[in-house]
């Protein structure tokens, strides 16, 4: 009994049991440090790697950056740990993809297309896709909407900042610079929900679903002196003196940016009668590109292509950008055997639509570059440095469709580097030394080296133009449901936006969207409590998210900061699949 | 002891964290979480069931539109100072403050599991492993090689990053250096934190950014009533966020701040 050895063995039993099956060891090694820029969003944010050996094992910002002023998202913060992820796609059939489109190109007839949608234009591999598709019979490259047409934000110009449902605090634009300009201007976000850019505004206006454009339209009306447009007010849920005040403000406290999403096609228009067009907001000259690439295909949006048109279509998936809905694309494709071919990190996305999904390179893995963010008033260029190789039987998308196309991109970052060298402008940043030198100064392959070791190139500066015409049918439009009776789906959807069209994000995310309530997660839905009595489906509870354009299982929140009349829900693309902007929804227990 | 220019000897570490300046990002919880190798959640993890060594709370005035009110407070191992709850329960001695800077530590392998130290803490910032620590395949190549994972059935909290204190020490030892330097030891959360509102350091120096925080007029401290004597030190113009410290009032009808 008092012998110490049974006691002993009990706990040694106990460590024992308790380390079963084995705790990973962490692997130890020689410490270094690697610059390169993120790639999960557009706003391209330096990025300092620990690495151990070869290894990356934490990601940061670089303090001293001037475009991302130390700042790093969490989702930039977790991704070292991309490439590790389960849904990974590890092999896919290039070789039969490859043979499908050279097909699809071979027998395209006169009045069919072969396409390439960019959910991320503006980069090199985004020029590639327009010299591929002008080298080819009937191509056409199509990009996601743009919102402000385009056009750069200077936040830091701002003394007004009036959000129409743009998430300026939740990863729009580039978070350290935002966080920067904040104390600058002052933010009224007018949305439905109290979205965290809501909680911290400094005015929140409840406007009622889908009416950013009626608010828009009513606030030209007040700056023009005109009446306000009928019921467009009624419309917004604001009261006329409100817009009127609003209107008052925006005027008086200027310049006062207007920023929107491309469902608001008002909000340059309104800019301009603002005064922020050509101080807070302006058209923006992009990093020059080789003379020899100017012969490509001109941007080109969904909505301009004929419906039954796309002998095949490329999609490329490979960097997270605007998930365009599946129901708005489909239609366009011929009928019969269209060849649809994604280049992706998971079948989560596109890739449940597609015939061939071919695997590709994800962040910190693959090589590209970043072009400016939409709050950088000058243009710039930065590489994505690989920090770890990719796995073998992955596909490069963009070599993929030059050969397709028979033509030769496997130099084009570095071509775009030396173009940008040979026009003389800008200053280079270097990460190692926090150092900015003028491009004058360097030679080429000086900055060729600069550049993949996390250098950042910015232009001169920046000069107001006249707006860039809108591209033709840019805007796409999900297919009209049939009807939405408000009887059988009482609720409104609010989508809550996740970076990236696939949802890539590391499974260590779990820390906000699972282990806390802090992020409405994938295929999660909020409800207000007496909306969920009504539903009959309590906190926790599975259920089905009904729209008229089909069903998908979902997982129930009860919120009391969501309106009684609607469901906030995690955008994934299956979600985004069967709900459209503010469309209606039922939720039933499953 | 007291040096010459009014400093004690020993440090003693704390946190200002600007609750006006939080934006709710999370970004805080998920460099914890790499740099302290915490694993991704288990499939049963919930919110009550999950580690997060910091966790970022959404909390209101009350009110609601247009009167409601939102802020975003992160709370983690609040370090007492004083009668520091989890320490006088844990009948393992795997807690302790370490006198030399103040940090509660919290010892895996002496821990049996027992939880009476979660049930201790006020501000329940301890965590249990319900489940062995498992990422996903590969992924253990990204670990942290100066921080030991924990196992299963163990409690385990904030501690300040203590292998970057840890590292700082050998850094600051490599370079014939007695003492840290202030800046070559911040926690990850303070790294990461891109709205600059955690601050970290020794609020024995008076001289220091951190201890000039804590004198802040619109500073205060959670559950300051338990005289617990907590190192971290929240600031907020806003009146309600100020009350909210002594009285948190349980979101969603749940018993604790944890849901």
């Amino acid at each position: 009994m008092f012998t110490p050895a049974p006691w002993r063995l009990i706990t040694d039993t106990a460590l024992w049991s308790e380390n079963w099956p084995g705790i990973p060891r962490p692997a130890s090694g020689e410490i270094k440090t690697r610059y390169t820029h993120c790639a999960l969003c557009p706003a391209g944010c330096a990025v300092r790697a620990r690495l151990v050996g070869s290894q990356p094992v934490a990601l940061m910002g670089v303090p001293a950056h001037p475009l991302s002023l130390g700042a790093l998202c969490p989702f930039g913060l977790t991704g070292h740990q991309l490439p590790y992820h389960p849904e990974r796609l590890k092999q896919g059939p290039e070789h039969e993809a490859s043979a499908a489109v050279a097909g699809a190109i071979a027998q395209c007839a006169p009045g069919e297309r072969i396409a390439v949608l960019d959910l991320r234009p503006g980069r090199t591999a985004s020029w590639t896709y327009r010299r591929a598709m002008a080298a080819v019979k009937n191509g056409v490259y199509l990009t996601a909407p743009q919102p402000l047409e385009g056009a750069a934000v200077n936040l830091a110009a701002a003394r007004t900042v009036l959000s129409i449902g743009a998430p300026v605090m939740e990863g729009w634009g580039t978070p350290g610079n935002v966080l920067a300009a904040r104390a600058g201007f002052r933010l009224i976000q007018a949305e439905p929900l109290e979205s965290r850019t809501a909680s911290l505004a400094d005015l929140w206006l409840r406007i009622k679903p889908g009416s950013g454009r009626a608010l828009a339209l009513s606030l030209i009306a007040q700056l023009e002196g005109k009446a306000m447009p009928a019921q467009a007010a009624a419309e917004t849920g604001l009261g006329e003196s409100q817009i009127a005040d609003l209107a008052g403000e925006l005027a008086r406290n200027g310049p006062a940016l207007v920023l929107a999403g491309d469902d608001v096609p008002e909000a340059v228009p309104l800019n301009r009668l603002t005064g922020a067009w050509g101080k807070a907001l302006m058209a923006r000259a992009e990093a020059p590109v080789p003379d020899s690439w100017k012969k490509a295909a001109p941007p080109a949006g969904l909505a301009s292509v004929p419906d039954g048109s796309i002998r095949a279509l490329l999609i490329d998936e490979s960097v997270p950008g605007d998930y365009i809905p599946w129901n708005a694309i489909a239609p366009k494709l011929v009928p019969g055997n269209p060849v649809v071919v994604v280049f992706a990190w998971s079948r989560s996305g596109y890739g449940r639509h597609a015939q061939f999904t071919l695997p590709a390179a994800v962040y910190p893995e693959m090589t590209g570059d970043a072009p400016a963010a939409i709050d950088s008033p000058a243009a710039a260029f930065r590489i994505f440095t690989p920090l770890v190789p990719a796995p073998s039987g992955m596909v490069d998308p963009a070599v993929f469709i030059a050969s397709a196309a028979g033509i030769d991109a496997s130099g084009a970052l570095r071509e775009r580097a030396d173009a940008i060298h040979k026009a003389g402008r800008g200053t280079l940043f270097t990460c190692a030394d926090v150092k900015s030198r003028p491009v004058k100064e360097l030679k080429p392959e000086d900055f060729w080296k600069a550049l993949n070791e996390g250098g950042c190139w910015m232009d001169a500066g920046w000069q107001a133009k006249p707006p860039a015409p809108l591209v033709e049918g840019t805007r796409w439009q999900a297919k009209a449901p049939a009807s939405q009776e408000a009887s059988e789906l009482p609720l409104l959807v609010a989508l809550t936006d996740l970076p990236g069209s696939a949802g890539l994000v590391s499974p260590l995310m779990s820390k906000l969207y699972q282990e806390s309530n802090l992020r409405l997660g994938r295929n999660r839905a909020a409800l207000n409590p007496a909306s969920a009595a009504a539903c009959g489906v309590g906190e926790g509870a599975h259920a089905m998210l009904q729209t008229v354009l089909g069903q998908r299982p979902i997982q129930v929140t009860v919120s009391p900061s969501v309106p009684p009349g609607m469901v906030e829900v995690g955008a994934s693309p299956e979600i985004l699949d069967i709900c459209g902007a503010f469309s209606r929804a039922r939720v039933a227990q499953s | 002891m007291t040096s010459a220019n009014g400093n004690n000897k020993n440090k003693r570490y704390g946190m200002t964290i600007d609750v006006d300046r939080c934006t709710g990002c999370g970004a805080c919880m998920v460099a914890c979480a790499v740099e302290n190798n915490v694993p991704p959640a288990h499939e049963g993890a919930t919110e009550r069931k999950g580690i997060t060594w910091i966790r970022v709370f959404k909390v209101d005035n009350g009110e609601d539109y247009p009167g409601k009110r939102t802020a975003f407070v992160p709370v983690l191992c609040q370090q007492c100072g004083e009668d520091t709850p989890c320490v006088h329960v844990c009948p393992q001695q795997a807690v302790d403050v370490d006198p030399a800077t103040g940090i509660v530590g919290q010892m895996p392998e002496r821990c049996l599991g027992c939880r009476y130290c979660m049930a201790a803490c006020p501000y329940h910032a301890r965590y249990f492993n319900w489940w062995d620590p498992a990422w996903p395949v590969g992924m253990e190549k990204t670990l942290n090689p100066d921080v030991a994972p924990r196992m299963r059935g163990v409690v385990e909290k904030c501690n300040f990053c203590h292998g970057r204190w840890h590292a700082a020490k050998q850094r600051a030892a490599a370079a014939g250096k007695k003492e840290i330097q202030p800046g070559d030891y911040v926690p990850a959360c303070v790294e990461a934190c891109p709205a600059g509102a955690i601050r970290f350091g020794d609020l024995n120096d008076p001289a220091g950014e951190v201890a000039r925080g804590a004198k802040n007029p619109a500073s205060f401290r959670l559950l300051e009533k338990l005289h617990t004597e907590p190192k971290i030190y929240y600031s907020s113009k806003r009146d309600w966020v100020r009350r909210i410290a002594d009285a948190p009032r349980p979101p969603m009808g749940k018993e604790n701040l944890r849901g």
